[in-house]
């Protein structure tokens, strides 16, 4: 019976379009459904087993950019309810949680997708220091990490002036008080962020362009370099490394 | 398996050490993806994502802390001149974790947690350690308050005091360390969690334990703004 309509769903021209390999239960279909599928193809077609091990990596990696993925399409709808002046912000957001469909679910994903993303990015960095994964050939991702950190931490902090709430508002204030404490360029550092000497409107639009655009694009540039520099360094650090030399 | 020209992980590993990614890894993945789902429509379904009133200039927030990831910030704030607590000190841990791996080059302990029995034990030593030293200071300038002792020259509380307690404090605990006669990573290892652990206390003591005026409280007698999820 489930064979027939397995056979029914795959044995079919536009199926085979799609998908032009067979279930991988094979070696062959296994490494083609690999790089054949755009989505998949950033895998390599094997992996050492030692990778696989879960108190290696604990996965941490994998669910910090699957919490930018689920903040990214969250992110995209909050957008379609939302307009960053100061008039419409806060009623737009009481809107979203009463008016639309989901709305309140959808921002409550939003919010605590974001405050897991911090904290399962430093995870992250915590275990890459502790297993010693940063050194040769790695050096450079790790920076290229450290550097995704700081994003991780600027993307949220961005977000959080955007319901122009009080929480928000004396947040923000309070946040870019400290950075206004830089020594010499402080105050213009500050002025620069807030596009004015307090928060106002000019800060909710400069954070809102940061928070959709500017921040999401670098920081996405940043990912795709983070997992390419992972595929080139030869995947994931492991034991069997020990012995290489180090130029 | 094809011929591999120079050093690669895979010379002399034969075939039998790895697996295809399919499904193996990406069985792994998907379970992983699925663990955050859920635990996300969960926190999605049960707990509403704060809306105060509306901002207003005028009414200004006490306790007004900065979002609940930078409270570690406004905790040093307490204690240093704001120079040294927003800018330097998170500037400096920054440049030297990038430092890291340019001075750390040896392989040897590659893919080994903690390195070495050695290492997990500095890392125990630096873990128990650093909590009462910490919490010692935050309540020492809560109750006694440096600036009871000696507020002039401005230079000696918010400058010269901090980072003479930052450095007595890391030279003590490095002291510690080298009767153990460790290697750099394994130095590393506990300095890394002596940073690990102040991150995480200062942290939680700013965002649970601190109320009006940012003086210590406890959690279930915090004012309504001060919880800045
Ligand atoms: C947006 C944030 C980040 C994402 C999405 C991300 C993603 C990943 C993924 C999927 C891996 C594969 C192995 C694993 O899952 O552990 C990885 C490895 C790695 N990551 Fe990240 N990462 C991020 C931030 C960071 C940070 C903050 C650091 C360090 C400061 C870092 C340094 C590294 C290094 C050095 C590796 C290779 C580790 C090894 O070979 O053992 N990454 N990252």
């Amino acid at each position: 019976m489930s064979r027939k309509i397995i056979h029914l769903i795959t044995a079919n021209r536009v199926w085979r379009s799609i998908f032009r390999y067979g279930y991988p239960d094979t070696e062959e279909n296994r490494s083609k459904v690999i790089f054949q599928t755009f989505f998949l193809h950033i895998h390599p077609v094997k992996v050492k087993t030692h990778t696989l091990k879960p108190t290696y990596t604990f996965g941490l990696g994998v669910i910090a950019f699957y919490l930018f993925a689920v903040l990214t399409i969250t992110g995209v709808l909050l957008m379609f309810f939302y307009v960053p002046s100061v008039q419409r912000a806060y009623t737009d957001i009481q809107a979203l949680e009463t008016a639309v469909p989901f709305g309140m679910l959808m921002r409550n994903v939003h919010r605590w997708g974001a405050h897991l993303m911090v904290l399962f990015v430093f995870l992250h960095m915590m275990r890459v220091f502790y297993t010693g994964g940063y050194k040769y050939p790695r050096e450079l991702n790790w920076v290229i990490g450290v550097l995704l950190w700081v994003f991780t931490l600027l993307l949220s902090f961005t977000g959080y002036l955007l319901p122009w709430d009080q929480l928000s508002f004396w947040a923000i204030t309070v946040g870019t008080n400290i950075a206004g404490a830089a020594p010499v360029i402080g105050e213009e550092a500050r002025t620069l962020l807030l596009g004015a000497k307090e928060v106002g409107q000019d800060a909710l639009l400069r954070f809102y362009v940061l928070h959709v655009m500017l921040l999401p694009l670098v920081a996405t540039v940043f990912i795709l370099i983070h997992f390419w520099r992972i595929r080139k360094d030869g995947g994931i650090s492991s034991p069997a490394e020990q012995n290489l030399p180090v130029p | 398996m094809e011929l591999v020209k120079g050093t690669s992980p895979m010379v002399d590993k034969g075939p039998e050490d790895t697996v295809t990614a399919w499904p193996h890894l990406l069985l792994m993945e998907i379970l992983a993806v699925l663990g955050v789902t859920l635990l996300l429509l969960a926190m999605g379904i049960f707990i509403n994502a704060p809306l105060r009133e509306l901002a207003n200039p005028d009414v200004t927030e006490n306790p007004a802390k900065a979002p609940w990831y930078f409270l570690n910030l406004q905790e040093m704030l307490l204690h240093m001149h704001p120079s040294l607590a927003g800018v330097i000190v998170p500037g400096a841990i920054i440049v030297l974790l990038m430092m890291v791996p340019y001075l750390d080059r040896n392989k040897a302990d590659i893919g080994i947690w903690f390195a070495s029995p050695k290492g997990r034990r500095l890392a125990l030593i630096a873990l128990i350690y650093t909590p009462p030293i910490l919490l010692g200071l935050i309540f020492f300038n809560e109750y006694v308050v440096v600036r009871s002792i000696i507020s002039q020259p401005e230079l000696i509380p918010s400058w010269l005091i901090p980072l003479g307690v930052i450095g007595f404090f890391t030279g003590a605990l490095l002291f510690i360390f080298r009767s153990f006669k460790p290697t750099f990573r394994e130095v590393l290892v506990g300095l890394f969690t002596a940073f690990v652990v102040t991150y995480f206390i200062t942290t939680i003591v700013s965002t649970v334990f601190r109320g009006y005026g940012m003086h210590l409280t406890w959690p279930w007698e915090l004012p309504p703004g001060a919880l800045t999820f």
